[in-house]
């Protein structure tokens, strides 16, 4: 077995920044291990998002073209890794830790009778094997797991690893054929509202987030104004999303999304287990709360006891003086 | 036509959590119950009762692998109005990857035998893989569809799901049977009855083995045996302090560039 494969994500002729991310840290795998890294790239009209590949630093690319294969299914790209590596027999196969991610590796792993790492935060390469540290029990311990034996498919939590750069490496692609013709595809899309506007939580640098002592749906407005002028995305506690003040796909915790941004800030939110477990790991936590007590000025870097209607927007104006 | 909700048990969300000096994990709830239904299976339960009440599922069964004390996650299970629980418990399942832990599992869905929908929770809270539900679709041979965040409608031999991914929400059909993965959004958990609990407290809830299962020797190929607490954060929190609103916020974006965070 030898080799490392990295799955590149991509829509509309764009590489997803988790795939980026995906690619650097195979990048390091392949490095590590003295092995050739190949970025696997499948859909429709992807020469380019082959060439990108390159320029990002893979050595070679491995991809098929085809209007089954766009927008992503599992099932037509699933048994097309399978098929490759049954032929190839690469020694990792790596992914970013999206939906899409995820649901690639497990069936890989699965038709492979593989070992499957999933969700890791920091990689080592211990002879022949990658180490692969993760959390753990809703992040409140970690694990160091590795794939005993074959081939070793592990997934890449997002943001955890910078995103691979413009090499200016260039190379030509080896084109296959798909594994499974589109009339024995089950899944028919058959439709796909994109978000709207504002930036994903999961693939912001920077979040701003209220809770409970927002108080209501209209308490997030300085919230939101406050991203707006930072760019940032919209998080929220389970309190407010459980109140029904903001849609559940902005709740940040334990059952909600994990994050790990460049800036974390969290406001009216006293910081319940629950929240860390999601957003613990960004860099830098900034706590805004009436309460001195509250629990989430013992995890923040910097914190501000006040009301958050009166420090939101005093933020606010003076980001946008310093920004502008 | 069967729905099968695959569950498991893991430690309370406000656990406390201890690594021993043998590696093992162990964890205490001082203020509540140490043992709860993952709670991102409260979800799955929940939608396979729906199925029942909206659908035309006829039973609903929990199925949970796990040692003996697996059974709580199953009676509430119960108690939220399941019609049916299974154990899947034997030596041979100690230590289980994702994989193994799928065998078993698909196992159990033929076993039961005319099961149109199998139904998981996004990821149990401890492991965290999130990856058992692909993998007993694949070895069932049935189609996973993940990131459920609603049933639109189920007849006539096929599902319609809306899933919810990273970039947006995907509208797709398929032919039943499916695995699907549920996230939260999908609905909103009951709190189990009074008659519910009554009823799954004289439940006896049956076991099934490696041998009933035929299945053998699951194994892994996942070496997990170095679990540890992570380092503390470092250094305390700085309270930015000041007159007024203002002169708080402007110290501390002024501190945010100074340490290039912005």
């Amino acid at each position: 077995m030898s080799g490392v494969w990295v799955f590149i994500e991509n829509r509309d002729g764009e590489i997803a920044a988790i795939a980026k991310e995906a690619l650097a840290a195979a990048r390091t795998v392949a490095d590590g291990l003295g092995e050739t890294l190949t970025a696997l790239v499948f859909g429709q009209d992807v020469a380019g998002v082959a060439n990108a590949a390159f320029d990002l630093g893979a050595d070679a690319v491995l991809g098929a073209d085809d209007p089954s294969l766009a927008p992503f299914r599992v099932e037509a790209v699933g048994p097309l890794v399978v098929k490759l590596a049954q032929e190839r027999e690469p020694a990792v196969i790596m992914a970013g830790a999206s939906t899409r991610g995820r649901d690639l590796a497990a069936w890989v792993a699965a038709d492979l009778e593989a070992g499957l790492v999933a969700d890791g935060t920091d990689l080592a390469v211990d002879g022949g094997t990658v180490k692969v540290t993760r959390p753990v029990y809703a992040s409140k311990l970690l694990a160091t797991v590795f794939v005993t034996e074959g081939t070793q498919v592990i997934t890449l939590r997002n943001r955890a690893f910078p995103q691979a750069e413009s090499t200016g490496g260039s190379g030509s692609a080896e084109w296959v054929d798909t594994a499974v013709a589109e009339s024995d595809i089950p899944t028919k899309v058959t439709g796909f509202a994109g978000k709207e506007g504002g930036v994903s939580l999961t693939d912001a640098s920077i979040i701003v987030s209220g809770g409970r002592g927002v108080g209501g749906p209209e308490g997030f407005a300085p919230v939101r104004e406050l991203a707006a002028v930072l760019g940032a995305a919209v998080g929220a506690s389970r309190a407010a999303v459980d109140a029904g003040w903001i849609p559940y796909e902005h709740q940040v915790g334990q059952t909600g999304k994990t994050v790990s941004p460049d800036l974390y800030i969290a406001s009216g939110i006293s910081g319940a287990i629950q929240h860390q477990a999601g957003m613990r790991t960004s860099k830098v936590i900034v706590a805004i709360n009436k309460d001195p007590e509250a629990p989430i000025f013992k995890l923040a870097q910097y914190g501000i006891v006040g009301d958050l209607f009166e420090v939101l927007p005093a933020l606010t104006a003076e980001f946008k003086s310093k920004l502008s | 036509m069967k729905v099968v909700v695959c569950t498991k048990q893991t430690p309370s969300t406000t656990a406390d959590l201890t690594v021993n000096p043998d590696g093992s994990v162990s964890w205490d709830d001082p203020g509540g119950k140490p043992n709860v239904v993952n709670p991102w299976d409260e979800y799955s339960i929940e939608e396979g009762i729906r199925l029942k009440e909206n659908h035309g599922a006829s039973d609903v069964i929990a199925i949970t692998m796990g040692g003996d004390e697996s059974q709580e996650a199953l009676k509430t299970a119960l108690a939220m109005g399941c019609t049916e629980a299974i154990l899947l418990s034997d030596a041979a399942f100690t230590g289980a990857d994702t994989l193994g832990t799928a065998k078993v599992l698909a196992a159990a869905i033929n076993k039961v035998g005319d099961v149109q929908i199998a139904i998981f929770g996004k990821s149990a809270i401890d492991g965290d893989t999130g990856q058992t539900a692909v993998q007993t679709a694949r070895k069932l041979g049935w189609t996973p569809l993940t990131f459920v965040s609603a049933i639109t409608a189920v007849g006539d031999g096929q599902i319609t799901v809306e899933r919810l991914l990273d970039d947006g929400k995907e509208t797709v059909t398929a032919p039943l049977p499916v695995v699907i993965g549920t996230v939260k959004e999908i609905n909103e958990p009951r709190y189990p009855s009074f008659m519910g609990i009554r009823k799954a407290s004289r439940a006896t809830i049956p076991v099934w083995g490696a041998g009933d299962l035929g299945v053998d020797g699951v194994g892994s190929k996942v070496d997990w045996s170095k679990v540890y607490a992570p380092a503390p954060r470092e250094g305390s929190v700085e309270i930015i302090e000041g007159d007024s609103a203002q002169e708080k916020a402007a110290k501390l974006v002024a501190k945010l560039f100074e340490e290039k965070v912005i």
